[in-house]
């Protein structure tokens, strides 16, 4: 890189803008040779930035793999307890408290997603044998957003942290059995 | 002596030639496979695609169910199959093409390999994204419904048929991007819905062939190779895949600032800081080399030219959108707020065991940024290349975005083609790299 055009640079740099600045933010027509060091150390910066990088990288998608490994399991037992092989399911991660608890909700009988009475289990713990325990549980009308307001017949952990804000279910509801909370058979 | 091994050459170099023959008769072939790997994943995606709206696909005006005919709907294990073979084919055709002296791809070749790829996507529905969605929500309502897109979002629309097309996110948001790119969409307002998506892909489609050919006379001017650096761009999954499959507007940003490059090199400077400042208003990320040539050419043409620009522009701002229209940093302000699982800050957030990111990250990534942008600004003041200074910026915006959407890797992409400093190469493609693994997650654990 060093060579005439260097020097016209350099020269340049002491007769004008750069006469009174140091040596290192004097100006200069193209990068002067001899600045390996400079480049040494940036490519070390850059290198060990990019494993960072790679590191978190990977690490990411691993938690991500890990997680959709527990939502496959939380749809997998809704279907099983529930004997609805649906696949238009609601699923609803703990973004607030980033606790691995889920809730997934279906229609009670067949249907387009949301337009029947709605059954929503709440996941926690690890998954066992491809499957999560549910650990409550709670009801909703067709037709609504997933409120505290509108949940009812809440069980389990859904119960005793007071999910559900209606004390009854709607008039004309179907039957909301509470489910049997742990990694048990479905009621009968 | 001399002359016995003059006649020892005479009798290998047939051999020899016969051995490079071979040697370049199956680099060919292998150039040839992983050119109809490229294509039948890019026809894969397009196919499935066109089937309707997947997780992939958004929800979107019927323009091209008929290529739907031989698809199943596009699933993420099909589309991360494909992702993966297009990466790893691109990565084969750019060693070919970088590490053989032999005419291995030629430039015939690579022309219409890069066309086709883009033909069969423009073909296509819009793939990953409802950007575009949200810029013909914005012209309709600037030109159909006097609505002022620098104000309102597209939920003051509710009623117009695009408005169920919008991403929900981002209903309520007014428009982020430049007052010259929304006066670019206007003509899309009164072309119908189907009109307009077509409209759009058009624009990206052109602005991506402008950048396709900026980015082969760039490289050419540098003495660089221009069929590699039209591989490089052209050939890059992430580029046509999710950009032009988008009719993403970062497309258009792109092109206007290997306009100005060009220009620079042409020494039409003054036309180059206006490209970089018009390239500003249509995406604010433009105007990042903007600094990077003034301090390199340090003349005040480019300067003057990006003033000038910048007066019309905010003129013709003012006129169509009032104040609001030049209101670009509470937009750009709102946008540094919002948090992608994709980024590169997240991801890091995690290991270090956060749950992730927080506002006091936000300023400390801010920080970090404007070191490096000081650092560059003083290498390019001490001779560094200006456009891979300017490469480099836009790769640590997107690297320290807390927003990281795959079009935002594009914007290096590009630079780095024409740049003197293969590392910024490197680096642009390994970041894309590490994008790509981060996507697969859904086919290490289907979730169904």
């Amino acid at each position: 890189m060093s060579g005439p055009m260097d020097a016209r640079a350099n020269n340049a740099g002491r007769r004008g803008v750069g006469a009174r600045v140091p040596g290192w933010a004097r100006p200069l027509s193209n990068e002067r040779g001899g600045s390996g060091s400079l480049r040494l150390a940036e490519n070390t910066i850059v290198i060990l930035f990019g494993l960072l990088l790679a590191v978190a990288t990977v690490n990411d998608l691993v938690g991500q793999t890990h997680v959709n490994h527990r939502l496959a399991a939380d749809l997998r037992t809704w279907r099983t307890v529930t004997g609805h092989d649906y696949r238009n399911l609601d699923i609803e991660q703990d973004i607030k408290t980033y606790t691995s608890r889920d809730v997934v909700c279906g229609n009670v009988s067949p249907g387009a997603p949301g337009e029947r009475t709605q059954l929503c289990l709440v996941f926690e713990g690890s998954v066992v044998a491809g499957k999560r325990a549910i650990s409550g549980g709670y009801y909703l009308p067709p037709k609504v957003t997933d409120a505290a307001e509108n949940r009812y017949s809440c069980f389990g952990t859904a119960a005793s942290s007071g999910l559900c804000g209606r004390s009854s279910p709607p008039a004309g509801a179907p039957p909301a059995p509470a489910f049997k909370t742990g990694l048990g058979p479905p009621p009968k | 002596m001399s002359s016995l091994v003059a006649a020892e050459s005479r009798s290998i170099e047939p051999g020899g030639r016969e051995l490079n023959l071979l040697t370049t008769r199956r680099l060919r072939a292998l150039a040839a496979a992983l050119s109809l790997l490229m294509l039948a994943g890019t026809i894969e995606i397009v196919i499935d695609a066109s089937v309707g709206h997947s997780p992939l696909v958004p929800r979107s005006p019927s323009i091209a169910n008929w290529l739907g005919f031989a698809g199943e709907r596009l699933g993420y294990r099909v589309f991360l199959i494909a992702l993966l073979v297009l990466t790893g084919s691109y990565a084969g055709m750019l060693a070919l093409a970088a590490g053989s002296r032999r005419q291995v791809i030629s430039t015939r070749w690579a022309i219409a390999l890069v066309a086709a790829l883009e033909l069969i996507v423009f073909a296509g529905p819009i793939l990953l994204s409802t950007d575009v969605f949200s810029y013909i929500a914005y012209a309709r309502m600037a030109v159909l419904h006097g609505v002022n897109p620098y104000i309102h979002g597209p939920h003051s629309i509710f009623g117009d048929p695009i408005y169920k097309y919008v991403g929900s996110d981002w209903r309520k948001v007014a428009t982020a991007y430049g007052p010259i790119y929304t006066l670019l969409t206007y003509p899309l307002a009164v072309l119908g819905i189907k009109g307009a998506v077509w409209g759009a892909k058009t624009q990206a489609l052109l602005a991506s062939a402008g950048t396709l050919a900026l980015t082969w006379r760039c490289a050419r001017v540098r003495g660089l190779d221009p069929k590699l650096a039209l591989l490089i761009v052209g050939l890059n999954p992430l580029y046509f895949v999710y950009g032009l499959g988008g009719a993403h507007n970062d497309l258009i940003m792109t092109l206007l600032m290997m306009v100005a490059v060009a220009l620079t090199f042409a020494g039409r400077e003054a036309w180059s800081g206006a490209s970089l400042m018009i390239g500003g208003l249509v995406k604010a990320t433009a105007i990042v080399p903007l600094p990077f040539m003034i301090l390199s050419r340090r003349r005040p043409a480019p300067l003057i030219g990006a003033l000038l620009a910048g007066l019309l522009g905010a003129a013709l701002a003012m006129a169509a959108f009032g104040v609001n229209g030049l209101d670009v940093i509470s937009a750009l302000n709102r946008d540094a707020g919002f948090v992608s699982t994709d980024s590169f800050p997240t991801e890091i957030a995690h290991l270090v065991g956060k749950p992730g990111i927080f506002p006091v990250d936000h300023d400390l990534l801010k920080g970090a940024l404007v070191l490096i942008v000081l650092y560059l600004m003083w290498r390019t003041w001490r001779g560094y290349d200006w456009v891979a200074a300017s490469g480099w910026t836009l790769l640590a915006i997107a690297v320290t975005s807390t927003w990281l959407l795959a079009w935002y890797t594009l914007w290096t992409l590009p630079l780095a083609a024409a740049s003197r400093d293969r590392r910024l190469l490197a680096a642009t493609l390994a970041i894309q790299a590490l994008f790509i693994v981060h996507q697969n997650a859904p086919l290490l654990a289907p979730v169904s």
